[in-house]
């Protein structure tokens, strides 16, 4: 009896010790990491999401042929090993990497390659087509004729013409890789049961909630460190944080700068921080867009020059935009607003950009002469105009609102009564797409790291159609155009910073837009969380992360 | 009854003077109407300051050392002083309670007293109307019809109006349909009086009394949800001090610490509706012949 009862000692506190040392050394591979992030997935297909929340996710679930480098925009190979590109520039040829599986098994080939390509382009490609709409293609990829199957490995990729900027964009989440049986099986909801080459594999996604990813050990390259990563939603920033603080989340997504006192104080807490690839801005509409009738994302010669429905006489002399930007004082917002976790910005794309014109001088804060270009214009007692004032914090911009008010304060003291006007994020978008606005807020981050990203869809005249606009200042100088084009269709750096230059300097004397800030992005993490790297672009890619 | 009590003021004000929470509760909403009233002279600063003055952002108020003088219950988040701008918010609540009222008084009264008076199928429909709209939570219904309307301080005193109609309908109602039986009406009628005059003169100064007092304490109610659709980003707009607003707009400043932006308007908020509660509440005790001691 007694000894019966001391094996049974022994062989509890054998187990209780094996036990340990198991979960220690799972311990050590990686463990769970849960991110707090501001909103939930839209969709979870790479090609047919616009919005930062469904990206983040998908980029740990998906490879491309080619990926930037870590914290860079720099590409590298991924499913494609090497490529060549034709003589006349408009041929890329892809050779793909060998023995890499879907995460429900399929085979990764040439075939899955124009299968997630074509879908996005090939309107006679049903029923994959409709079930979508594809937008990131026409923005970035409409240069691209079509992908065609050389073998089982080889891809080739046609252009209708050199573009400079399509090898960084085949980077982009957009042209990421699908398995087509997953899309074969789930048809129109295969954005709910996404299945890429990637990292991890998905898991479940409970709406509004969470959505859960696993390792995926047969990852082509090492296996990732970590053994699931969750992206939990919690809308709030403090209540973000403070799930942080007690370790109910690893990491968050943009805590609110006032809080960063309190975060950097906390020795279980790390605050990464580097300057965004973005622009916040304040845009006047100058009048006039054109209906793009065959949505070729171009204006053609037979779609005319229309009023848009938010013209406004005013803001349609370049003196009045002029005095607007001078009466407005960004230095104090981006010190007091952004708490000095923006730069200033002067132009409409960030300093390390190519062809960034750090020649340009900057409006000064100088209500006098506001005043006095005002009167020049005609409206010595101002006038009353309305300013679209978005409703949530996006990474260019993180409280809109108040910096709306700042705004409404500035112009006031020149006499220009401003209205606020707010409405949801779903329609505010939708209204000064249709150029319904006089004067909005809005911003941008760039995709793949390319001048291009921001000066032709944020500035050129082809982004002024009503109802898909980008360009929302509505600035239709059509030399501008006309340089953005050429800038586009030349491999020459040198000449290509030449043209974005110059369209800087047209834009800074027409005045559309109140260039604000270059925020920075930042991300919390616990002091044990090792091994993120933050991207230029804001995209989270969780492949190296370990807790230690 | 009502002519005995009309007759004794003294008597009412004798046992108002009683009612200590009542004293207190007209004592608050007295010092609030003056804040309202004498703003521009007392309140310390400009409450929307132009150009703004950012470089205030969040300073603290008199019981720290960073503060500004001048501006003793510290800034807000674009360096407004909170003091200044809750003595103005006080006349933008109290305005907007007084007129949210009085559209629910204007609106109850005619369909109460037509409902009322004229009883049969008017009142059954009248009050099946009411009835609808009693269905849904009040602020849902004010949301809605801010929605349809539109954003604004003087919608959101609209809509809060509609919303608090019926109530007061159903209140004047049945004051009404009591009065109507009285004798004094019947000779009304007897002599041959037009029912305007009936109405005017007789049924409405005697049903009153119920809608003073509920009317008192339906503007501690319109004030608060004045300040949730400002809250909500329905009611005033910027820059309009309005307290509800400054709150939405100065929460998230707790957790880094700078609680007072959120804090000074709630507590107006918090003070406002407790004082007009209780001189409702005093009111009805002294007006309500049943609680009569």
């Amino acid at each position: 009896m007694m000894k019966s009862k001391i094996w049974l000692v022994l062989l509890i506190a054998v187990g209780l010790i094996c036990s340990t040392t198991l979960v220690g050394s799972a311990a050590q591979a990686g463990g769970t990491l849960v991110f707090g992030s501001s909103g939930d997935a839209v969709r979870l297909d790479p090609a047919d999401v616009t919005d930062g929340e469904s990206i983040q996710r998908m980029d740990n679930i998906f490879d491309g042929l080619v990926e930037y480098k870590s914290g860079s925009t720099e590409i590298q190979p991924c499913l494609a090993t090497s490529w060549e590109t034709s003589k006349d520039g408009k041929e890329i040829t892809f050779h793909l990497r060998k023995g890499v599986k879907f995460h429900d098994g399929t085979d990764f080939n040439a075939d899955a390659v124009v299968f997630s390509l074509r879908r996005q382009y090939d309107k006679g490609y049903l029923p994959w087509h409709d079930y979508g709409e594809w937008a990131y293609w026409g923005y970035m990829f409409s240069d691209v004729e079509k992908v065609v199957k050389i073998d089982d490995y080889t891809v080739k990729l046609v252009l209708k013409t050199v573009n400079a900027s399509i090898m960084t964009s085949l980077a982009m989440f957009t042209v990421n890789i699908v398995s087509p049986t997953n899309a074969a099986k789930w048809g129109p909801d295969t954005f709910k049961h996404p299945a890429g080459t990637g990292p991890f594999k998905f898991v479940e996604w409970v709406k509004a909630d969470h959505i859960a990813l696993e390792a995926n050990d047969n990852y082509w390259r090492e296996r990732p460190k970590l053994d699931r990563l969750i992206f939990k939603v919690v809308p709030d920033p403090s209540a973000r944080l403070m799930a942080l603080e007690v370790g109910e989340v690893q990491g968050i997504e943009y805590p609110d700068p006032t809080h960063f006192d309190r975060i950097k104080s906390n020795p279980d807490l790390k605050l990464l921080t580097e300057p965004g690839m973005n622009v916040g801005y304040m845009a006047m509409n100058t009048g006039y867009g054109y209906k793009d009738a065959n949505a070729n994302g171009v204006r053609d010669a037979d779609e005319p020059w229309v009023k848009t429905p938010g013209y406004f006489e005013p803001l349609t002399k370049k003196k009045v935009r002029q005095a607007i930007n001078y009466a407005i004082d960004k230095k104090s917002i981006v010190d007091n607003l952004y708490k000095g976790t923006a730069i200033v910005a002067k132009n409409g794309m960030p300093p390390f950009m190519l062809g960034y014109n750090d020649d340009i001088e900057d409006y000064p804060y100088d209500p006098q002469k506001a005043k006095k270009l005002l009167a020049e214009a005609g409206y010595p007692d101002g006038f009353e105009v309305t300013l679209y004032v978005m409703p949530v914090s996006r990474p260019y911009m993180f409280d809109p609102p108040k910096i709306g008010e700042a705004i409404q304060g500035y112009l006031a003291a020149v006499g220009i009564t401003v209205r606020i006007y707010q409405v949801d994020w779903g329609t505010y978008l939708q209204e000064t797409e249709a150029g319904n606005h006089q004067m909005c807020l809005l911003g941008w981050t760039g995709d793949n790291g390319d001048p291009d990203n921001f000066m032709n869809v944020l500035y050129g005249p082809n982004a002024c159609s009503i109802g898909t606009a980008g360009n929302y200042g509505f600035y239709n100088d059509e030399e501008a155009q006309d340089l953005l084009s050429k800038a586009l269709q030349t491999y020459d750096e040198s000449k290509r910073a030449e043209y974005y230059q110059k369209v800087q300097e047209m834009i800074h004397e027409a005045a559309p837009w109140v260039y604000l800030a270059h925020s920075n992005q930042n991300v919390v993490f616990r002091a044990n969380v090792q091994g993120y790297v933050l991207h230029p672009t804001s995209r989270k890619f969780f492949y190296p992360v370990w807790i230690e | 009854m009502e002519r005995k009590r009309e007759t004794k003021t003294g008597e009412l004000i004798r046992r108002f003077k009683y009612n200590k929470s009542a004293v207190f509760g007209l004592v608050i909403v007295l010092v609030l109407v003056l804040c309202a009233i004498l703003a521009n002279y007392i309140a310390p600063n400009n409450p929307t300051p132009s150009p703004p003055e950012l470089f205030n952002s969040l300073k603290p108020g008199f019981w720290s050392e960073d503060g500004i003088k001048g501006m003793p219950l510290g800034t807000d988040a674009l360096g407004r002083c909170v003091l200044s701008r809750i003595l103005y918010g006080a006349r933008v609540s109290l305005s907007a309670g007084f007129v949210a009222v009085g559209i629910a008084m204007l609106l109850g009264i005619t369909f109460g007293v037509t409902a009322g008076y004229y009883g049969g199928r008017v009142d059954a429909v009248i009050m099946r109307m009411v009835d609808i709209m009693f269905a849904f939570p009040a602020l849902l219904l004010a949301i809605v019809i801010v929605t349809v309307i539109g954003q604004g301080l003087s919608k959101a005193m609209v809509a809060i109006g509609i919303v608090y109609a019926p109530q007061m309908a159903r209140i004047i109602r049945s004051s009404v349909l009591y009065i109507k039986e009285m004798e004094y009406i019947e000779v009304q009628k007897a002599i041959g009086s037009s029912n305007w005059r009936v109405i005017f003169r007789h049924v409405l100064p005697n049903s009153m009394a119920p809608v003073i007092v509920y009317g008192t304490l339906m503007l501690a109610t319109a004030i608060l949800d004045c300040a949730a659709l400002g809250f909500l980003g329905l009611g005033a707009q910027p820059p309009t001090p309005e307290w509800g607003a400054m709150l939405s707009k100065s929460y998230s400043y707790i957790v880094s610490g700078a609680w007072w932006a959120a804090t000074f308007p709630g507590i107006a908020i918090l003070f406002s509706v407790l004082g007009l509660n209780l001189l409702g509440d005093g009111l009805r005790d002294i007006l309500d012949p049943r609680l009569k001691t």
